[in-house]
């Protein structure tokens, strides 16, 4: 999916941790208040994010409409072997995005 | 509340969003109970010191000194998008690793930014993102060990214009 960007190490040794970030596209909308009563808007930000590396769960994250506009995040990988690094974010009306980065040796 | 088109309603009951808004439509804001159910979904304005009890219990806060080095502007231009950076010097191996991050923001509305999970396959405990900042405040980055030991560093961070869009 274009909307999900993601910077890995070009290469990388086994042993080695990596950084992975990524960032995806997203309006982040928060729950507005008028006088301490929610307004029924249809708010829409990323709610949770996960990375697997090679299958394996390496990082996750619950996220609020207090993260900003466009989330980013920059999380690190102990690589043993080459591979691949997926990364899902969930908003809260139901849509994924994910993104892909290979690490090679 | 008064009658109104079921039609909003509906559609939000499909996302499963529904508890949330019904929920915090009719409810008092002071019952910081009752929540919206799945990660990050909207919950009750919060003061942060319910925050860290939901959170923690009675777990105690230990100071992090250098274990915990949390990277964080002294002045933020824009509330809207504060980078920050946590780096936990802490080992991240077999049943000893940190599994958890929080970043919490005392003067948001609901203080907790983010919680960050990790594996020993992390390699390391750290974590970067941006998150939006209300108002001045201290920020608090606060790791979580497989074993429960609790370590803070907090910053105060002072913001020129809020970043929770009124």
């Amino acid at each position: 999916m274009s909307q999900v960007r993601m910077r890995v190490p070009e290469k990388a040794t086994a042993g080695e941790v990596v950084t992975v970030r990524a960032m995806v596209s997203h309006p982040m909308e928060t729950m507005q208040f008028n006088a301490g009563k929610p307004v029924e808007k249809n708010y829409n930000y990323i709610n949770k994010v996960e990375a697997t590396y090679n299958g394996r769960k390496v990082f996750e994250a619950e996220t609020t409409q207090a993260v900003s506009q466009n989330p980013f995040v920059m999380f690190p990988v102990k690589v043993t072997e080459p591979g691949k690094v997926e990364i899902t974010f969930h908003d809260t009306q139901g849509k994924t995005y994910v993104g892909q980065a290979e690490i090679k040796f | 509340m008064k009658a109104k088109p079921m039609t909003r309603r509906d559609a939000l009951r499909l996302f499963g969003a529904a508890g949330a808004v019904l929920g915090m439509g009719s409810l008092r804001a002071g019952d910081a109970q009752a929540q919206a159910t799945g990660p990050g979904m909207p919950q009750p304005d919060e003061k942060v010191a319910d925050t860290l009890k939901r959170l923690f219990g009675d777990r105690p806060l230990q100071p992090a000194g250098d274990k915990v080095k949390f990277d964080a502007p002294m002045i933020a231009e824009n509330g809207a998008v504060v980078p920050v950076r946590v780096d936990v010097e802490l080992p991240m191996a077999g049943d000893d690793y940190v599994k958890s991050i929080y970043i919490i923001s005392d003067k948001n509305r609901r203080p907790l930014n983010t919680k960050v999970s990790l594996t020993p396959d992390s390699g390391k405990a750290s974590v970067g993102t941006n998150i939006r900042l209300a108002s001045s405040t201290d920020v608090r980055a606060i790791a979580e060990t497989s074993k429960g030991a609790l370590y803070e560093t907090k910053r105060e961070v002072k913001v020129t214009v809020g970043g929770c869009g009124g």
